[in-house]
């Protein structure tokens, strides 16, 4: 038997281009956080200059998430339904809270991380010296609070996480989305991303050592065997059979030549980093870096937009193109101008990485 | 009560054209009368697919009662030239909201704006709705959309307007075939009822549990789920295209 689809329905993708943005970004935030730890909260030195640019990274993209976020929805001006009317059985409800949680913990750790370095450079008499010296309030190390506020944003940052992964995967309608491994895979995509803009703000701020460069290289490496852990294991279970979940995830795009060419784009946008992360040829960070940004960039926007373009009743693929506007080429870019706006403030703010690197005294004591 | 259009226009033949828009309340019983008052109704369509002709007159008709934006659909009927061996049919398929009773687009909603009234018709409360959309990927039917008007979650609503003033939804009123019957489930005198009792009405994808109160009678057990098919010949680029 044979069906010609003559007529029927087409739908909008209706998580647009923001949506993606806003995953990517609170990832890499949570992400980076998380990788800024060792050095910045749990006192290891060796690592301290590769923990503030984490860091930095986890604040531009923090701050910068929800906005994008705010924007995805059709009503903006209504966000504050969702502190006023809460249907705690939705993921989402629950996302509202946890974000202002995680942002706020990971503000007040960047301060308690920071004060000391804010206040040893805020010595002179210039406008940001002074403004550095009155955000650093005091400066004295504050090793107990930071670790005290390291701990508060690692729970709400773990639960940004769960949340974004749970919210996506419950979506039974879409069996791309409706496997356990999404969560896990989102995890792993923004540990890549997140190392690979650690590489790549340490070379912005040219504060690039060996040591900063070899715990980015160990991260995103263990971060992109893990993908590629997590998307053998996705397909095995779908192409043989082992778990009905998987089989119609991997049924209900693979016939389609589209996702056949978009597999082997994953494929190489995680083994190409890896390759040079193993080669390491001149200039190798800043092409890992940026690659690393795609690969979690790029598996969120096959995830949200690709798996919107999946017909829930429907034959073949919706067409999706990128429209010019707001909600798509300019909030793209839109968000990714305001993430350098709010680069170029925290970088101006924080001290200079060569100054702070030759005054080691006020940095906090373990 | 008037369950299709061809009974409604039976006991409508009384009435003057100028009483259309009103209730016809002299003229056949209500959907709302034909319920005792002391108990809700629940509310329910029955599609007789070999009835429909595809003439898209319901998907109009829902267009111009609900004021759905251009390229936006409450209901329409999909279309299918089904082929076996040298045999070849147009197979009709007309799709709405199911009004779920286990309704997957509700405990998504973060606000609460998406409820299911005691009637059983699946509603968006527009004043509270933020637009996030997440009931759009939740419904597993494609039976929801983001209208570009109003910025807020859209579906059909079994024309509940309509229903409560005593009227059939737009596109059963519509319907050239009599394919579409609407009534209330819980009223063993109802047609749909009575037609839904014989058992061999089907649900769109049953095996998700959602317990859709939109019954079809005649369809192919092939057309239940996502049709596997050639894409709608329509195609804008003929291409597929997603990143
Ligand atoms: S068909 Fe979709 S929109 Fe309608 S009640 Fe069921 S899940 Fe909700
Ligand atoms: S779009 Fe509106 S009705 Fe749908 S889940 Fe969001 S707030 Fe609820």
């Amino acid at each position: 038997m044979t069906i010609l689809e003559v007529v029927n329905v087409s739908r909008d993708v209706t998580w647009l281009p923001w949506a993606v943005q806003y995953f990517f970004l609170v990832g890499l935030s949570v992400a980076g956080f998380l990788l800024s730890l060792p050095g910045l909260a749990f006192g290891a030195r060796s690592q301290r200059g590769f923990g503030r640019n984490a860091l930095i990274g986890a604040l531009a993209c923090g701050l910068v998430a929800p906005v994008a976020l705010l924007a995805d929805l059709h009503q903006p001006g209504r966000f504050w339904r969702f502190y006023t009317n809460p249907n705690l059985g939705s993921w989402m409800a629950w996302g509202a809270f946890f974000i202002p949680c995680y942002v706020g913990g990971l503000l007040a750790y960047a301060w308690a991380a920071l004060r000391g370095d804010l206040a040893a450079a805020g010595q002179g008499d210039d406008l940001v010296s002074r403004l550095r010296r009155l955000i650093a309030a005091g400066g004295a190390p504050a090793p107990r609070l930071t670790k005290i506020l390291a701990g508060w944003t690692v729970v709400f940052g773990l639960l940004i996480l769960l949340y974004t992964g749970m919210e996506t995967m419950v979506v039974r309608a879409r069996p791309l989305w409706n496997t356990p491994i999404l969560p896990l895979q989102f995890a792993a995509t923004a540990f890549t991303g997140a190392a690979g803009l650690t590489l790549l703000i340490a070379r912005l701020r040219g504060d690039t050592t060996h040591a900063g460069d070899a715990v980015a290289a160990r991260a995103m490496t263990a971060a992109l065997l893990a993908t590629i852990a997590l998307g053998l294991a996705w397909f095995a279970l779908g192409i043989f059979g082992l778990s009905d979940i998987h089989a119609r995830a991997l049924a209900s795009v693979a016939g389609h030549r589209a996702w056949q060419v978009t597999a082997v784009w994953a494929a190489a946008a995680t083994a190409l980093p890896l390759l040079l992360l193993w080669l390491r040829p001149p200039g190798w960070a800043w092409l890992v870096g940026l690659l690393g940004l795609h690969a979690a960039w790029m598996f969120r926007w096959t995830v949200f937009i690709g798996g919107q373009t999946v017909p829930k009743t429907g034959a073949g693929l919706y067409v999706y193109q990128l429209p010019l506007g707001h909600d798509g080429l300019l909030g793209i870019g839109g968000s990714l101008g305001l993430w350098l706006f709010v680069f170029v403030l925290i970088t101006t703010l924080l001290p200079d990485p060569v100054a702070s690197r030759v005054r080691p005294a006020l940095a906090p004591a373990e | 009560m008037p369950d299709s259009r061809r009974d409604f226009l039976r006991g409508f033949a009384a009435v003057t054209v100028g009483a259309a828009a009103v209730a016809p309340a002299g003229a056949a019983p209500t959907p709302q009368a034909a319920v005792s008052p002391d108990k809700t109704p629940r509310w329910a369509m029955v599609v007789d697919v070999a009835k429909c002709i595809g003439c898209q007159s319901c998907t109009v008709s829902c267009i111009y009662e609900n004021a759905v934006p251009e390229d936006s659909f409450r209901t329409i009927v999909s279309t299918y030239e089904v082929q076996e061996g040298d045999r070849a049919a147009m197979v009709m398929l007309p799709r709405l909201c199911n009004h779920c009773a286990d309704a997957p687009c509700i405990p998504v909603c973060p606000v609460g704006a998406t409820f299911q009234r005691a009637d059983g018709i699946v509603v968006v409360d527009a004043d509270r709705c933020v637009g996030c959309a997440y009931c759009v990927q939740a419904c597993p039917y494609d039976a929801r959309f983001v209208n570009h008007g109003t910025q807020k979650a859209d579906k059909c609503t079994f024309c509940a307007h309509r229903v409560e003033a005593g009227l059939l939804p737009a596109c059963v009123e519509s319907c050239v075939g009599g394919a579409r019957i609407f009534g209330d489930l819980d009223d063993p005198k109802s047609t749909v009822s009575k037609l839904v009792a014989k058992g061999d009405a089907k649900v769109l994808k049953p095996e998700l549990g959602t317990r859709p109160h939109v019954f079809y009678l005649g369809l192919d057990d092939r057309l239940t789920g996502k049709v596997e098919g050639e894409p709608t010949l329509w195609h804008p680029t003929g291409r597929e295209t997603h990143a």
